[in-house]
């Protein structure tokens, strides 16, 4: 690594001396994960833009993060890296910053003053060493609840607001023969809705301390049994053909009325236009919680892999240019359904649902950092474990899953 | 015991004078040359790599320091793990017999000189072909509960039918197993098909001239006759055995809870989903010891011990 | 029952062997087809009728329009061409891949099962270890491996590839079919003064034609299929098929169309299954028992 190290410092010198240089041919390879037909369309406007800007766009899509980060860490690895890569904002880059296989993006934020634009959630889960990392594109909301209005009027009912509310609510509904939470059985959904539970009812310190700084002390107090016990209560308002299914499936229930409620992060707005709804007519969106609701943002970020080609460095700041300009920021976030990572463009064509998003974020108390920034995706691993075990046992006691969380805090570095 | 007890006693080299039998075994040796360096290199190496790094803190990225056998404690008080263990053990037994059955029987009937035999290979054949991302999702749909058969059952006038053997943490283990043999049991049937096919055709002419009932000329000649084949095709989906992954993944993503985890998700989720390389290897490390231990005996007995096919 | 030895002609009358012959087939055919059906009703629906989870009826509204998106205008990240574009690079990867590891597997299990050459069976015992190991395990050292002898990210890397990842497979097929032929034909090539590759060409490979087509079938499934190899070596001018075939159908946030991911698997399959048709007729009989008279 200690050559890396020599390299690094070598196009870096060499990255300030060409930013302004222009080069005819700037041909960028983009490694993402954004395949499917929204999220081309999203794709679309960034390639466009740079286009636009006198760049050649070559994309290299790879489905599932997972497959995409992979492929892209062993070309880094051996030599050959893309001139931009995507990676979910938070620490699923750590290692290539102190390996050095990405470069700093720091000239750039400070000229664009990055800091004040962006929550700082987002900023501290890009900034290491004091330095931007990485540029972060966009917010996505990842505790929504999305629900049918139609069901809740035919019901008679009151959209809930808080957890226990929910679960009451939850009941009539299951009595009205709907079902009343739509969930896509697969372990990662069934932690993002025990993430909600956390933030909306145990809070957004709660949250903090259990993903963060792994605090024993909380996971131990009666707060968090209670919500816990809050989260093991909703294994009744799932139908039985829940485990296994795909988020997209259990949307669809939601679309059919066929199910009152479904918590997803808002890329599920998707399904819900593909469908030909509209947000705030057919369906609606919520956040379930004490005091309105937190809301827990994460979202993607590119990276740029360190170079070289001192033409490939110019083609990177053209990139990072075009990325957080002001329109290709609404186009791109309209089509991606996440919010523009910018606080300061004007989100008034976007829909009612990203409008609360911005809305929301206005504060900072309601900012909520997500679990990938928070947590190592080892540590965020070992709780799936738990909350996928504890959810689908109805005999297993919330006393047992707490143990298992105490275990796995002890266990995953 | 082995497949070559049938055969005639060793031949070669009593006529050719000890000298000349060097030489002509140089070709032999010379054609062995390629695989023995990529075994050397990429095999043995690899293992080498896998072992070494299951015992280091590695991450995302490998790196060499020395932990001892934290990683190796860390996943024998894992649940998961165990559960792994525990499911591929389960697995693999139900799918190894039940492709071997299956397979055997759709290769027999197959080769009753019957219409349309080419269609029947093909619709046996066919699972393996198709990416199990989405026929998975075929099954899934098939095996829920709400959508699938225990809903089509119910819809033509039986409410109490019930198979959600998909959502049962006790039974979603042997949804895989059924989805594994559509999958796995026609490349099984081709194989022993091909191994039928070689059968010589005086042997059934003199078992007919004998009166021989068919199904013991199957039974006690055919099937010993086919043994190699049947060793084939049991390696063969022992190696999927210990691969298996998409399936799990396209079905159930070893849920519900982690009633249908297995090894080589919980290697895979590790290296490449939760930067845990060395959690991962170690896991491998331990597939690894479990395969040799269960094959080194057989692979010394069969293989090694006997010099050459006739020794 | 002789009626039910497979040899001479097809029997004129059905007796109540063959009716039973062919209830079972036909019965393990239906469980065979089942995912199928599902999938091809479901891959002529629109959307909208998919939703409502009527997974094995007949399309209400039949449409072919999800075969035609999947084909050429499916989205696959920036391209919307659907899976044809990585169809001929598919074809590339998979011709010299398939030759390649077949020949070497024929004559390692050739060498291993009829000479012997000191330490061959250590070699295999320890093939056949490698070949329980998950891939994954492999792919970052070989990158190191390829990328420190330049041919990483290339067509040859990727053809090589597969043909180190079929070794243990190719070789453990030739060398039990040939341990399963009769040594007097080996015996008796040799007494004739055959050599190494004489009696390989002349004698072993035009017996080998089942065995062929079983190697064939499964070398060009495995291949044809690969996705993890492709990605990962191929480079990307070479990416394969199934690499639009990820990325139509395994989207992490994306919506989901599921006519299309249906079509888009099974217009990925044709290859192979026309393989697996067309290789039907060399399934021949007898041939070595024809071989070895005499």
């Amino acid at each position: 690594m200690r050559l890396k190290k020599r390299i690094s410092a070598y196009t870096l010198a060499f990255a300030f001396a060409s930013t302004t240089a222009a080069f005819a041919q700037q041909k960028a390879e983009v490694l993402h994960w954004w395949t499917s037909a929204g999220e081309s369309a999203s794709v679309k406007v960034f390639a466009d833009q740079f286009t636009k800007a006198g760049g050649t766009w070559v994309d290299n899509a790879i489905a599932g993060g997972a497959n995409a980060r992979t492929a892209g860490i062993n070309r880094m690895v051996g030599g050959n890296p893309p001139t931009m890569m995507q990676f979910n904002t938070g620490k699923q880059f750590d290692e290539l910053v102190s390996n050095e296989l990405v470069r700093d993006v720091e000239q750039q934020a400070k000229a664009g003053k990055w800091r004040e634009l962006m929550p700082k959630p987002i900023v501290d889960a890009t900034v290491r060493n004091g330095k931007f990392y990485a540029v972060p594109v966009n917010i996505h909301g990842q505790n929504w609840m999305f629900y049918n209005t139609k069901v809740f009027a035919d019901a008679g009912l009151e959209v809930p607001k808080t957890f226990p509310e929910l679960v009451a609510t939850g009941e009539k509904l299951k009595a009205k023969g709907v079902i009343p939470i739509a969930l896509g059985g697969q372990p990662n959904w069934e932690h993002n809705l025990f993430r909600a539970v956390v933030v909306g009812h145990g809070g957004a310190d709660m949250f903090r301390k259990l993903y963060g700084a792994r605090d024993q002390a909380t996971v131990k107090s009666s707060k968090f049994k209670e919500t816990v016990e809050l989260f093991g209560k909703m294994r009744a308002l799932v139908d039985p053909g829940s485990p296994g299914r795909n988020w997209n499936d259990a949307t669809a229930l939601v679309i059919t009325n066929k199910a009152a409620m479904h918590f997803n992060g808002d890329w599920a707005k998707g399904e819900f236009i593909a469908a030909g709804q509209t947000a705030g007519k057919e369906y609606g969106c919520a956040l379930v919680g004490e005091g309105g609701g937190k809301l827990v943002i994460g979202g993607d970020v590119f990276v740029f892999p360190v170079t070289k080609d001192k033409a490939q460095t110019a083609t990177q700041d053209k990139l990072i240019e075009v990325l957080l300009d002001p329109t290709s920021q609404i186009e791109f976030n309209k089509k991606k359904g996440s919010i523009p990572v910018r606080m300061d463009v004007d989100v008034s064509s976007m829909d009612t649902c990203a409008q609360k998003s911005h809305a929301v974020l206005k504060d900072p108390a309601n900012q909520v950092e997500a679990m990938e920034m928070l947590s190592t995706p080892n540590f965020s691993g070992a709780m799936q474990d738990a909350v996928t075990q504890y959810w689908n046992n109805a005999n297993m006691t919330a006393d047992a899953f707490i143990e298992k969380i105490l275990g796995a805090m002890r266990d995953a570095s | 015991m082995s497949t070559v007890s049938l055969r005639a006693p060793s031949i070669s080299p009593a006529t050719a004078p000890p000298r000349r039998r060097l030489l002509t075994r140089l070709p032999a040796a010379f054609a062995l040359l390629p695989t023995a360096l990529i075994v050397l290199i990429v095999y043995i190496g690899c293992m080498l790599w896998t072992v070494r790094l299951s015992f280091t803190s590695s991450t995302l990225l490998p790196k060499l320091d020395w932990v001892g056998l934290a990683q190796y404690s860390r996943l024998f008080a894992n649940d998961r793990f165990l559960t792994s263990a525990e499911n591929i053990v389960i697995f693999g037994f139900l799918f190894i017999s039940g492709c071997l059955i299956l397979g055997f029987l759709l290769a027999v009937f197959i080769d009753q000189n019957v219409r349309g035999e080419g269609l029947f290979r093909t619709l046996f054949l066919y699972p393996y072909a198709m990416s199990f991302v989405v026929t998975g999702v075929a099954w899934q749909w098939f095996l829920n509960p709400g959508l699938g058969l225990q809903k089509l059952v119910r819809d033509m006038g039986f409410p109490n039918f019930t198979f959600d053997w998909l959502v049962n943490q006790d039974m979603a283990i042997y949804t895989i197993v059924i989805a594994g043999l559509w999958h796995g049991s026609g490349l099984t049937m081709a194989i022993l098909l091909a191994g039928l096919r070689g059968v010589d055709n005086d042997l059934w002419k003199a078992a007919r001239v004998d009166g021989v009932p068919t199904w013991r000329v199957y039974a006690s000649i055919i099937l010993p006759l086919l043994r190699p084949m049947i060793v084939t095709a049991t390696v063969l989906l022992a190696t999927g055995v210990v691969k298996l992954y998409d399936l799990v993944v396209a079905m159930t993503l070893g849920g519900p809870g982690i009633a249908t985890e297995v090894p080589a998700k919980f290697v895979m989720d590790h290296l490449f989903e939760r930067n845990n390389i060395a959690l991962g290897t170690a896991a491998a490390t331990i597939m690894l010891v479990a395969v040799i231990s269960i094959l080194a005996p057989w692979v010394y007995m069969k293989y090694v011990r006997r010099e050459g096919r006739h020794a | 029952m002789s009626d039910v030895i497979p040899q001479g002609r097809r029997p004129r009358h059905l007796t109540p062997a063959r009716i039973g012959v062919y209830a079972f087939l036909i019965t393990a055919a239906l469980f065979f087809l089942l995912p199928l059906w599902i999938m091809v009703v479901t891959s002529l629906k629109p959307m909208d009728e998919i939703r409502l989870g009527n997974i094995i009826a007949w399309p209400q509204a039949l449409t072919f329009e999800a075969w035609t998106k999947a084909w050429s205008s499916a989205c696959t990240g920036l391209e919307c061409n659907g899976i044809s574009v990585g169809f001929w690079n598919s074809v590339r990867i998979l011709i010299p891949s398939v030759i390649c590891s077949i020949i070497v597997g024929a004559v390692n299990g050739y060498a291993l099962s009829f000479w012997r050459v000191k330490g061959a069976n250590i070699l295999f015992g320890v093939l056949l270890l490698g070949a329980f190991i998950p891939y994954q395990v492999f792919l970052y050292p070989l990158v190191r491996i390829f990328s420190m002898t330049g041919v990483y990210n290339s067509l040859l890397c990727i053809v090589i590839v597969h043909v180190i990842f079929g070794l243990p497979t190719m070789t453990l097929l030739f060398r039990n079919y040939y341990a399963s032929l009769p040594i007097e034909l080996f015996k008796a090539a040799r007494i004739d003064g055959g050599g190494f590759w004489t009696i390989f060409f002349r004698v072993m490979l035009p017996m080998s034609t089942p065995m062929l087509v079983v190697a064939t079938i499964l070398q060009v499934t495995g291949i044809w299929n690969d996705f993890i190899f492709g990605l990962t070596f191929a480079g990307r001018e070479n990416l394969p098929m199934t690499v639009q075939l990820n990325n139509i159908v395994h989207s992490t946030q994306g919506e989901r169309a599921y006519n299309v991911d249906m079509a888009a698997t099974m217009l990925a399959a044709l290859v192979p299954l026309v393989v697996y048709f067309v290789s039907g007729r060399w399934f021949v009989r007898g041939i070595a028992a024809g071989a070895v008279k005499g």
